[in-house]
């Protein structure tokens, strides 16, 4: 009987002995997965020089459905030791969408366009640039941010100016301020969400901007890489697009990236 | 001897002396090799008897030509009037002019043929062109005074052949791309011309540049002189086919001397409306013109696709390329400037970076591009990446020759260069300041420039292209603090009327008050204390129907509650229950032994059911 129990026993220890080898195996293996370790490994690649390898590992992580700036940071850093200086702006460009208050990618992105010879263009007029130039610092959830806490801020004047009677005197002027406070972020958040989902960057080498959208078309004029274009119209193959100085073109999809996909 | 040396001497001054005449003769030939023009025009073409008409004879490329001797000019009288000069520098060249300008004076009617003119000088003949003037009977065109450019109110109808534009290309069979220049020109002949704005046309097919600055000058056409304003533009087709330009249109104003009107002295409005300066100075009025050219064909070739490059990128014209690469010692990594100039005539809009035949073992950078009139220059930085490097790869252009019809291919370097190895860098001297702790480089220092590290964190990782204004759960939430103003302004309103409205307030107030009344008696109920009890049940009746009906509590009496609650719509068993229970009320100061715990409990609760039934009647 003593016999029976310790063959039971034993048999009981090396089941889960297996049992939890296995989960640790997969646990292993899941934990290689993981956009963090992805993110590691990509940034071990590239310090060896493998930029390949370092851009396929970032890309991974966004393909898989998720981002960050550091993400595109590095990304771009990888795409400019390449060479591709193209698809390094377009990178730092969605960098900036998450982090513009970042020192490091506002120096990389002068960095690459002064070695690609182009100026950071700001499109619109004067008080778009303005306004622009007063929140670029703000990504787009702080914007949205700001904005709900100048709403509840006025609300909050509003029912306080209700029951407080000396508040009265100066509720007015508050309101004003608020509402001019809530008006600037707004612009400035709706210049920001049309400029991302309309701005794209040429990544070929160079592009021939056309007429019409057919290969044997003229060339209306040439873009290079990093370039800025404002998309305004998509066929199948073909954005007609707007350069800083208003000229309009068709150019083909495959030399463009839109900075959101 | 002496005489065979006497001879000599002669012939070597001979000799010098005609070396000195040929080398002035060198000189002097290319002057009157320079082609001399003779020119005969007229002011005008038609002329009245009586009138006059002015003819100039000019001589172009001198300024010291005599005035010719006029023959007799069939149906004209001539006068001499005198010379005028003119001296112009075009592109660097000075080239002066003299007009010798004759007063003709028509003597009969009819069609007169002036000239040619003969001209004989230093044994040169010239020749003039011949003009063709009519002269009428009765009033013809003619300028209200010499010099001045207004027309008289009736000639607006046919200024054609005074006013007009005229259109040409430089070249009408052009290539796809290929650039020509387009003149439009613009005639005046003694006409006020005012607020001449550019030319308009209708360029389907065609890319335009702007108009230049336009030039203006003068040009003899059929004999007759014109001002003449130019304006030059470039043009270049779109696409293959035959393709019309134009017409050019010209808006400008033509202004007009108005004719004074002669007042009949009967007239009832006569002098006295009449602007007294008229008759001094005329009035002079503007009439808007939209002068039309005719129109241009053109025929737009497509580039041959035989022998075509596989580098070529539409450049078109005839060009020639220079390249210079500097420095050609460099260490690895460092930059080298290759300056490609293209210079030639051509469309350079279609001229792209020339290529480099290998870019191995090179970081090539984007180039730095500059265009001129007749060049486009490219500064590209390239860096050797690889100490096998030992020479920059040859240059090559591709682009269309227009002239020969052919593709052609331009190819400059390679450039031998020398990839020398890194030295020791020289580190900057530290000099240490006796008065100052801290030290300076006193070389000035250079900052290396390249990208910054890599982030060491992922950073703030979230699922792609999501951001809190697409949250429909955030911006849904808005909505509450909104809801919650609401809230407040109603409490607000409601606080307001419990401080203006005493009916108002009492009655919200009752059922609280009645509630805290039963509850009393509830205690007393529970402990059998009749009198207290129904005193306390009395007390909250009145107070409840005080406050309910906004009546004086202490008044409330059965003959009150009949009266008023009756009035307010009571149903007939709630007044007789309110009665019975006052009636108890009543009969409890005299004989409280009669009434037990069950009677109390029954009478609380017929209070309870009225005091329901009239909360519910509001309701």
């Amino acid at each position: 009987m003593k016999k029976i129990s310790r063959i039971f026993l034993f048999t009981f220890l090396a089941a889960v002995f297996i049992a939890t080898l296995c989960l640790r195996c997969s646990l292993a293996q899941e934990a290689v997965k993981t956009p963090g370790s992805l993110f590691y490994q990509a940034n071990i690649n590239y310090q060896e020089a493998k930029y390949d390898a370092a851009i396929n590992d970032y890309e991974k992580i966004i393909n898989s459905g998720l981002e960050s700036g550091n993400i595109y940071y590095n990304l771009g850093n990888s795409y400019f030791k390449k060479g591709e200086l193209g698809l390094a702006v377009l990178n730092y460009e969605r960098a900036n969408v998450l982090i513009p208050n970042d020192s490091d990618l506002r120096s990389n992105y002068d960095y690459v366009l002064q070695a690609l010879n182009l100026e950071p263009q700001l499109s619109g007029v004067w008080f778009e640039r303005i306004v622009y130039s007063l929140f670029r610092n703000m990504d787009i959830d702080s914007l949205i941010i700001l904005l709900i806490s100048i709403y509840i801020a006025l609300i909050a004047l509003l029912i306080l100016n209700l029951f407080i009677n000396r508040l009265k005197r100066f509720s007015g002027f508050i309101a004003f301020v608020l509402i001019a406070l809530f008006i600037l972020p707004a612009f400035a958040l709706s210049s920001k969400i049309n400029y991302f989902n309309k701005a794209a960057i040429v990544i070929s080498k160079e592009a021939d901007v056309k007429f019409e959208p057919l290969e044997n078309a003229t060339t209306y004029f040439k873009l290079n890489a990093g370039s800025k274009v404002e998309v305004v119209e998509k066929t199948e193959g073909w954005y007609k697009v707007k350069r800083f100085d208003n000229k309009l073109g068709w150019v083909n999809k495959s030399v463009l990236r839109q900075i959101v996909d | 001897m002496d005489k065979l040396k006497n001879i000599a001497g002669s012939l070597r001054g001979s000799i010098l002396s005609l070396a000195f005449v040929f080398y002035i003769l060198s000189f002097a030939l290319p002057c009157f090799a320079r082609e001399l023009s003779f020119e005969a025009t007229v002011d005008n073409n038609k002329v009245s008897l009586g009138s006059r008409l002015q003819l100039a004879l000019s001589f172009n490329s001198s300024q010291d030509m005599p005035a010719p001797d006029l023959p007799a000019i069939d149906g004209f009288q001539s006068q001499y009037l005198g010379p005028s000069t003119m001296m112009s520098i075009v592109n660097g060249k000075v080239s002066g002019s003299i007009t010798h300008n004759y007063l003709l004076l028509p003597m009969k009617v009819g069609t007169f043929k002036i000239g040619p003119f003969k001209f004989e000088r230093n044994g040169d003949k010239y020749t003039s062109n011949q003009i063709s003037v009519e002269v009428l009977q009765g009033q013809v065109q003619n300028p209200a005074q010499p010099g001045s450019q207004a027309v008289q109110e009736p000639e607006i109808g046919d200024l054609s052949d005074r006013v007009f534009v005229t259109m040409q290309a430089k070249k009408n069979n052009l290539y796809l791309n290929e650039v020509t220049q387009l003149t439009i020109k613009l005639y005046v002949n003694r006409l006020g011309i005012r607020d001449i704005q550019y030319p308009e046309f209708d360029h389907g097919g065609f890319s335009t540049a702007a108009f230049g600055k336009p030039t203006q000058y003068q040009e003899a056409r059929n004999g007759i002189n014109f001002d003449v304003i130019e304006f030059n533009t470039s043009i270049f087709g779109l696409r293959p086919g035959e393709f019309k330009l134009g017409p050019a249109h010209i808006k400008c104003n033509l202004i007009v001397q108005k004719q004074r009107k002669r007042n009949s002295p009967f007239a009832s409005n006569g002098s006295f409306n009449a602007d007294v300066f008229d008759d001094f100075f005329g009035r002079y009025e503007t009439y808007p013109l939209d002068l039309k050219s005719g129109d241009s064909a053109f025929t737009i070739l497509p580039l041959p696709q035989d022998n075509k490059p596989a580098n070529f990128s539409g450049a078109l014209g005839s060009f020639d390329l220079e390249v210079t690469a500097a420095p050609l010692e460099v260490k690895l990594g460092d930059p080298i400037t290759l300056k490609i100039v293209i210079s030639g005539e051509g469309n350079f809009d279609t001229v792209g970076v020339p290529k480099l035949k290998s870019e191995k073992g090179f970081k090539i950078y984007e180039p730095q591009v500059k265009q001129e009139a007749n060049e486009k220059r490219f500064e590209q930085i390239i860096m050797p990446m690889s100490p096998q490097v030992k020479e920059v790869p040859a240059v090559s252009f591709d682009f269309f020759d227009i002239g020969s019809g052919q593709y052609k291919s331009i190819t400059r370097g390679p450039f031998p260069i020398i990839i020398v190895k890194p030295e020791k860098e020289e580190e900057p001297k530290i000099v240490e300041n006796k008065q100052f702790t801290s030290a300076v480089p006193v070389k000035e220092e250079q900052l290396g420039r390249d990208i910054i590290y890599i982030k060491d964190n992922p950073g703030h990782l979230k699922k792609k292209n999501q951001y809190l204004y697409g949250n429909k759960i955030l911006l849904a939430s808005q909505v509450f603090p909104l809801l919650i103003y609401l809230l407040a302004v109603v409490l607000y309103v409601k606080q307001q009327r419990l401080k203006t409205d005493l009916r108002y307030a009492r009655g919200l107030l009752a059922p609280r008050k009645a509630r805290a009344g039963i509850h009393q008696a509830k205690k007393y109920l529970e402990k059998a204390e009749v009198q207290k009890f129904y005193d306390t049940l009395f007390l909250t009746m009145q107070e409840y129907l005080g406050d309910k009906f906004h009546l004086s509590s202490k008044g409330i009496t059965v003959s009150v509650i009949d009266e008023h609650l009756r009035k307010e719509g009571v149903v007939e068993e709630a007044l007789t229950r309110l009665k019975d229970i006052f009636r108890e009320c009543d009969m409890v100061r005299y004989a409280s032994s009669q009434f037990t715990q069950s009677n109390m409990r029954d009478s609380l609760k017929r209070l309870e059911e009225v005091i329901d039934y009239l909360q519910r009647k509001k309701a």
